[in-house]
């Protein structure tokens, strides 16, 4: 899938998938990288090492910070990939340094697939496609 | 992007400044920005350990100790704390990040301000272009005096600072200041907390277009203040019009009536009870406001049980020496570079907070968790006093 690059970087992880907006702010810990806002569809998920899939960013411009500190415990995703791009995350994973694209159809991808990503092309190619 | 832009993006000056180059080449390119323009001043927001926590301490000590100096006047939002009445109530674990986080921002070459009203502080001339966090004093420095500032968060102000740059999009743009919605406000609007209201009111629904609001007698810029802070408390608008241009098409209209405005009172009033905390300067005090409070209390005692804060900035503060004072006398306490919104009024057994500002009563419940009672300044200074 092409979409459009934010930030440089290439990775292939296992997709954690979510329909709803990430707050990193008050929605993922910063102690441990799960997600805690409750009522959420990946509460209590860790998003270490995944390639982070979901809509867009909201809430507190204070989330990038957030995404920098998990970046500098190791507990950051691999990658991002969101269907539109918000200030908060892109600032989050430019200063994280985490490969991100966005404008891609994210229905496509499931929980569990293989991902490739290309931060720098702005491509996301899933390997090994689960079912639902 | 010039050459000398390019070769920052390249990282020819160091991390902090290639960091904040591409933060703002990326935020740029997301909204259709094709060039970076210089910036007069920024406004960093951000600042209170309550609302940030340990995350971003790592990345302002980096961005320090990389070399991450401002090239325009930069001015900070409140912190969680005052130095002289909050400071001596509060616990050591809650003081020592909140230092640290002052002194990456200093060791950058930010002005310790600590105010959410920068405007006070300078002189903005009008089509002078800013890079403010703060959604209360962007909505202020666009619609009160002309200054043209997007609605930057924390981290892209900070980067704007550094750089001494701003991508070009939004409301920079001549084209887009323009109103694309009529509000007649019908109802008779009475003092600065139904501005506050009606600004509550107009955020929910506006989302982030841009009024021309009619019908709204002619107010003081320190009433307007209450309407810039609600607005911005509820929606994403950067600006406002007053000006009743006759010209204007804007297809879409909204009608305010009195009972809107009243409903809104009385749904920001949580609090039935007597309250713990009266509180005025959401945003912080002007100087007139201040002659206005110390003009008031002259003479009166703040009740036994009743805690009274006056907010502001040092800067004002320090010219209001003789209000100061006045208020102090009464039994009130003046504290600078703070605001009850972002600082632990909780921890002090505060449960009903007493205020004249829309935007405070909007947020206590869920910062403060405390019920709030809204009433203009003059209500708030007789429910003080004896």
């Amino acid at each position: 899938m092409k979409g459009r690059g934010i930030v440089e970087g290439t990775c292939t992880a296992e997709a954690l998938v979510s329909a709803k907006p990430i707050s990193f702010l008050g929605g993922v810990d910063p102690a441990d990288g799960r997600i805690v806002e409750k009522n959420h569809d990946l509460c209590g998920t860790c998003i270490k090492g995944k390639v982070l899939v979901f809509p867009h960013g909201h809430g507190s411009t204070v989330g990038s910070y957030v995404m920098y500190s998990l970046a500098k415990k190791g507990l950051a995703p691999a990658a991002i990939i969101n269907r539109t791009a918000d200030p908060v995350v892109v600032v989050g994973a430019i200063i994280a340094d985490i490969p991100m694209v966005d404008q891609i159809d994210i229905g496509k991808i499931n929980l569990g697939d293989t991902v490739e990503v290309d931060g720098g092309k702005g491509v996301a190619r899933i390997l090994n496609h689960k079912e639902r | 992007m010039t050459r000398e832009e390019e070769r920052i993006y390249d990282g020819e000056h160091g991390w902090a400044n290639q960091t904040c180059m591409r933060i703002l080449v990326r935020l740029g390119q997301l909204f259709g920005a094709e060039r970076l323009i210089p910036i007069g001043s920024a406004h960093v927001s951000g600042v209170s350990y309550k609302t940030l926590g340990d995350a971003p301490i790592e990345f302002l000590r980096t961005l320090a100790d990389s070399g991450g100096t401002v090239k325009v006047k930069t001015t900070l939002n409140p912190q969680s704390l005052d130095s002289h009445y909050l400071r001596g109530k509060l616990e050591e674990s809650l003081q020592k990040p909140q230092l640290d986080i002052l002194r990456q921002f200093e060791k950058m070459g930010l002005t310790k301000s600590l105010t959410c009203t920068p405007y006070y502080l300078q002189r903005l001339p009008r089509g002078s272009h800013h890079a403010w966090a703060e959604s209360s004093a962007v909505v202020y420095a666009n619609s009160v005096l002309g200054a043209w500032t997007n609605r930057e968060g924390g981290p892209s102000a900070l980067a704007a600072a550094i750089i001494g740059k701003t991508p070009d999009y939004g409301i920079h743009k001549a084209e887009n200041r323009r109103p694309n919605v009529r509000v007649k406000v019908e109802a008779k609007v009475h003092n600065e907390t139904e501005l506050g209201a009606l600004g509550i009111f107009l955020g929910k629904t506006l989302g982030d277009k841009i009024p021309a609001i009619i019908g709204l007698q002619k107010t003081s810029n320190d009433d307007l203040k209450q309407l810039c802070a609600a607005i911005a408390t509820t929606g994403m608008t950067n600006m406002f019009h007053l000006d009743d241009d006759k010209t204007a098409r804007e297809k879409e209209r909204i009608d305010v009536n009195s009972n809107q405005i009243e409903r809104t009172v009385d749904e920001l009033s949580s609090g039935r009870g007597e309250p713990d905390l009266v509180f005025l300067g959401c945003p912080h005090c002007s100087l007139d406001e201040m002659k206005r409070i110390a003009g008031f209390v002259e003479g009166g005692q703040v009740r036994a049980g009743v805690e009274f804060w006056v907010c502001t900035s040092c800067h004002v503060r320090r010219a209001a020496s003789a209000y100061v004072k006045s208020i102090e006398k009464a039994g009130g306490h003046v504290l600078d570079g703070v605001c009850t919104v972002v600082s632990w009024t909780e921890k002090l057994g505060i449960r009903t907070i007493m205020t004249n500002s829309a935007k405070t009563a909007y947020y206590a419940p869920v910062l403060n968790k405390a019920e709030a009672v809204l009433a203009p300044m003059k209500d708030c200074l007789e429910s003080a006093l004896q």
